[in-house]
């Protein structure tokens, strides 16, 4: 009943409740929602209230009830939400006159933020919400009203946890500021496409900001939107007053702006913060008989993360451009990588993601197949450690059913998908994931009986996609085909096939593209001459987005003469930023190395902290030096130098550190060197370091880990937030000697104790050794630690001295 | 030399100590990169307040017990509930830089708090000289953790804020909080204009701190 109705007429939402519950005497930091059983009778009446001003759809009195908030001390969780719904029913029972008015169940956060930002986990939010909502269904509520969001991340969670356990209408409405953001950084559009990809039935922004105020992110809003869209605005900006919070702006004002908003495209309005029901009423008067606007299909294709989103598209009136999907994350083909995945070296995999960023890519592909390894559960977890230092959309290329849910499951945005193709099976297996989630799919141009050699049948399996997409409710804007990119050293043809399935899938399909680039060069010499040339045509020919290495200077200059020439540059802005310091005689090639690395040797490298100066040296150096002596005599001296500087207190933690980033860099050129013939270099020992449990501050720990790996320590690195009982296990898994452990404050010092209690009981041999802003000697003594390290230094020493016994001993 | 970059560099433990160029430079960054990224917010309350006899303070709903506390707030007739947070965009800056270069992470951390504490400064004056109309004037801010104000209390305090609504911050189950550059307080208001208001290292008792000022 209200989905017919939805978006066809105009619909009232109820005011604010907690500023009408404070002149009714709840007191500041007392939980609303406890009223719901000690004061019934006042809930009902503002529900009345509202009920009498026209409303049509009344919000339970239950924003903030969630188990996280309430530990059943004094009533327990269902009947709140119980007796919330039973409030809102007996008001329009005694006042709606035969009027149809809906109970919304209100969710609103958890109050908490999620991780990594946060410490609360995605399926505790989602548990948080589903409980309640299923509460919230059995108790007779008409809908659910998820609101006042301000992390997408949590506004997921909470959908999900509607969408999959209740079959109610779920509206979704956000918190944006004046920037046009939610207070964790997503902008309007990716909050669109989120929910939107979600599926639910109206969206729209609410609280936080006066009718005045909204009006730019409603346009915004209503621009992308193909969905009813909700405002719920306060009454003006909050003021302080003699201690109170006040909205100044009065209902005909308010009134006035709400139908200025109707006008605009709104088709659910109503109030928040310091709105009464004389808000409501003034509003109804004035926008009565209104027709509001038809909600329109949106053309636009959107991928997001939780704070960027990024469209694609080169039709008409929407000029992108070609967007750069870097193909690094992947390996095929990469030895490096495939051992980092195997050594679980996520480091390594999120450095491949923000050298990518910082070179230019727009989106990040991300595949993690490989033999012998666990894929679904790798692709979770590097979905999300990406997700915590890159805000670039994400590719999630693999096929793993499982993996790929996994990774729609817990990515914060609307992911892209690579991919799906024209078999039968692909598509009943992918598309269900994309209705559920959301997400732009890759579709391959390839069926049952292969990839088609001419350009027509390729169209044939493109349009069939489309097709078979549309029964799930999946439109073309969420579609990219692929046109695939066949080796011309087999496929003479290739080029000129892939080029013009292009040119017709944007002109006569009118559906976006993507293309694995450097595929067209397979079996050639020289791959970039051809790479970068094949790149140009087909961006001349529509593509959309091309799968490519952000860090091959032939690709970028490509990609930057083409937006410049083809006026999708305003004013050759970025290309001069990025070519007009390169001196001219140089073509454009790469930067060269910072400072005059001539005549600098590398241990000065090291000492002066000059990263990319030590790269080069290296690298020119281990032509002619045996990596273990380049080591020996020229990396470890410099650190120790150093290090003895900084005892000293000649030299400062940050100049340490670019030492140490310095010499890593030196390292990791030696390493691979080392790795190609075979040589390894011999660890020095094998210790485990974490933040331990309830601590989220890891930036002590990360100095020590950097410093460690220096002196040729393996460090397995738990991270931060870290239960004992994890601790404990990769202990005896790895029949491990030292741990490090860290924390901030006296309240995690607790968890430090915990843990070495339960090493102490399970792993008597090991060692630990503590450091943290709040530790001293006597604490560290108090809790049985072996070792208190006051800076990052004494744990290298500390580390030394245990194995150098160990070595002694064997 | 910026108050603020002063106070970077002794975040990073140079102490009496003059930074290095490379250092200063970076400092010099990342304190662009904060005025690009950082997303600074503040909310506050003002309450009336009331210390009994036996040492309680009243504020509102919420009754502490803490001498350090009680010492910062005689004489006050009434108090500020203050919080602040840079935003959750910081913390991402801080996490992307300790896995691309650590030299980096640790001095936009440091930058971070010496950004955090001028925009509370500014903040706190800005309340002040509301205040300073009705014949009050702002003592330092005070934080749960500080001396024997215990930490358990940013949870009401951040309660009686709705501090998660209003400004986006949070607490963990640890009482940490997050976004982890954040700030909450209490700045008591007295009808007597004592010292300056803006102080904290200087009056804390621990004096052999290695960042004391």
């Amino acid at each position: 009943m209200l989905r017919e109705r939805l978006g066809k007429e105009l619909i009232y939402f109820d005011g604010g409740m907690g500023t009408l519950l404070q002149e009714k005497g709840l007191a500041p930091g007392e939980l609303p929602e406890l009223w719901n059983v000690t004061h019934p009778e006042e809930i009902t009446e503002i529900h009345r209230q509202y009920v009498e001003a026209g409303s049509d759809i009344v919000l339970t009195n239950t924003f903030g009830a969630n188990a996280l908030k309430f530990h059943d001390e004094k009533c327990s969780l269902r009947e709140i939400t119980a007796r919330a719904v039973s409030c809102v029913k007996t008001a329009i029972r005694d006042a709606a006159n035969g009027r149809t008015v809906y109970t919304a169940l209100d969710v609103g956060p958890t109050g908490k933020l999620l991780k990594p930002m946060g410490d609360l986990d995605f399926e505790t939010a989602y548990e948080a919400f589903r409980e309640v909502m299923v509460m919230g269904e059995e108790a007779g509520a008409d809908l659910i009203h998820i609101e006042t969001m301000s992390d997408t991340y949590e506004l997921k969670a909470a959908v999900l946890a509607a969408k999959e356990n209740t079959s109610l209408p779920v509206f979704a409405t956000a918190v944006f500021d004046e920037r046009r953001k939610l207070l964790t950084g997503a902008d309007v559009a990716s909050v669109v496409a989120l929910l939107e990809g979600l599926r639910v039935d109206a969206l729209g922004i609410n609280c936080g900001m006066g009718p005045e105020q909204m009006l730019p992110v409603l346009e915004e809003i209503l621009r992308y939107s193909s969905l009813p869209v909700i405002v719920k605005p306060n009454a003006g900006l909050p003021q302080q007053r003699e201690g109170r919070t006040c909205y100044d702006v009065e209902p005909e004002e308010f009134a006035r702006l709400m139908k200025r908003i109707t006008e605009m495209g709104a088709s659910v309005v109503g109030g928040c913060c310091g709105t009464t029901p004389e808000h409501i009423r003034a509003m109804k008067a004035l926008c009565r008989n209104m027709d509001i606007r038809p909600v329109t299909e949106k053309e636009y294709t959107i991928v997001s993360s939780y704070g960027n989103s990024v469209f694609l598209g080169n039709s008409k009136d929407m000029q992108y451009g070609s967007r750069i999907i870097g193909e690094r994350i992947n390996p095929t083909g990469k030895k490096r990588f495939k051992q980092a995945l195997k050594e679980h070296d996520l480091d390594y995999i999120l450095r491949e993601g923000i050298t990518q960023q910082d070179n230019g890519a727009h989106i990040l592909d991300v595949n993690v197949g490989l033999p012998d390894i666990d894929e679904p559960a790798l692709m979770k977890e590097v979905v999300q450690e990406l997700q915590s230092v890159v805000n670039l959309p994400l590719q999630i290329d693999t096929v793993d059913a499982e993996a790929m849910e996994n990774a729609l499951r817990v990515y914060n945005g609307k992911a892209m998908v690579n991919s799906v193709s024209g078999k039968q099976e692909s598509m009943d297996r992918v598309f269900p994931l994309i209705r559920k989630y959301g997400g732009v799919v890759v579709g391959l141009t390839l069926d049952e009986d292969g990839i088609p050699a001419d350009a027509d049948r390729r169209v044939r399996i493109a349009e069939k996609i489309i097709r078979e997409a549309a029964k799930y409710g999946i439109g073309k804007k969420d579609i990219v085909i692929d046109a695939l990119a066949m080796t011309i050293s087999s496929e003479p043809e290739g080029a000129k096939v892939t080029l013009e399935t292009l040119r017709r899938l944007r002109d006569e399909v009118k559906v976006n593209t993507v293309l694995g680039v450097s595929n067209i060069s397979f079996g050639l010499p020289s791959r970039p001459v051809i790479n970068s040339a094949f790149y140009t045509m087909a961006m001349m020919n529509g593509l959309s987005a091309g799968i490519i290495n952000p860090s091959s200077e032939d690709m970028m200059k490509a990609w930057y003469a083409y937006h410049a020439l083809m006026n999708l540059d305003a004013n050759c802005e970025r290309y001069i930023g990025r070519y007009s310091s390169v001196p001219a005689g140089s073509g454009g090639s790469a930067a060269a190395p910072a400072s005059g690395a001539a005549d600098m040797t590398l241990a000065e490298a090291i000492e002066k902290g000059l990263k990319e100066d030590a790269h080069t040296i290296t690298v020119s150096l281990a032509g002619s030096k045996e990596p273990l002596d380049i080591i020996n005599e020229e990396l470890i001296p410099a650190l120790n130098h150093v290090g003895e500087g900084f005892e000293k207190g000649t030299v400062f933690l940050p100049q340490l550190l670019m030492s140490a980033e310095a010499a890593k860099s030196a390292f990791a050129v030696l390493k691979e060197k080392m790795d190609r013939s075979g040589l390894v270099q011999e660890k020095k020992g094998t210790i485990v370091i974490a933040t331990v449990k309830g601590d989220i501050h890891d930036i002590g720990k990360n100095i020590v880990k950097v410093l460690l790996e220096n002196y040729s320590f393996d460090v397995i690195d738990l991270g931060k937030d870290v239960p004992p009982e994890k601790i404990v296990d990769t202990v005896l898994e790895n029949g491990v000697r030292l741990v490090g452990l860290s924390a901030l404050m006296t309240t995690t010092v607790v968890s430090m104790e915990e843990t070495i209690r339960q090493l102490r009981e399970q792993a008597p041999g090991c060692l630990v050794m503590v450091g943290g802003a709040v530790l001293n000697q006597e604490y560290a003594d108090m809790i049985g630690a072996d070792f208190y390290g006051k800076d990052a230094m004494q744990s290298v020493h500390y580390a030394q001295t245990i194995f150098s016994d160990d070595k002694s001993q064997t | 030399m910026e108050k603020r970059i002063k106070e970077a560099v002794r975040y990073l433990g140079y102490g009496r100590n003059a930074a290095d160029e490379t250092t200063l430079a970076l400092i010099g960054d990342a304190f662009a990169d904060l005025e690009r990224i950082a997303a600074p917010k503040s909310v506050c309350r003002i309450f009336d307040m009331e210390q009994t006899e036996d040492g309680r303070i009243i504020v509102g709903n919420m009754e502490i017990k803490s001498t350090s506390l009680s010492r910062n707030l005689k004489g006050c007739v009434k108090v500020v509930l203050f919080g602040a947070t840079l935003g959750a965009g910081t913390d991402r800056l801080i996490m992307r830089a300790s896995v691309a270069d650590m030299a980096k992470a640790v001095i936009i951390q440091a930058c971070a708090a010496a950004f955090l504490e001028e925009y509370c400064d500014e903040e706190q004056i800005r309340i002040g000289s509301e205040l300073e109309k009705q014949g009050l004037y702002l003592r330092p801010r005070f934080s749960p953790g500080y001396g024997d104000f215990d930490i358990g209390y940013q949870e009401p305090l951040m309660r009686m804020l709705d501090c998660a609504k209003s400004i986006g911050l949070t607490l963990t189950d640890s009482f940490m909080m997050t976004p982890t550059k954040s700030v909450t307080a209490l700045i008591g208001a007295s009808p007597v204009k004592e010292r300056c208001p803006i102080a904290g290292c200087e009056a804390c008792g621990k004096t052999d701190c290695e960042y004391r000022r």
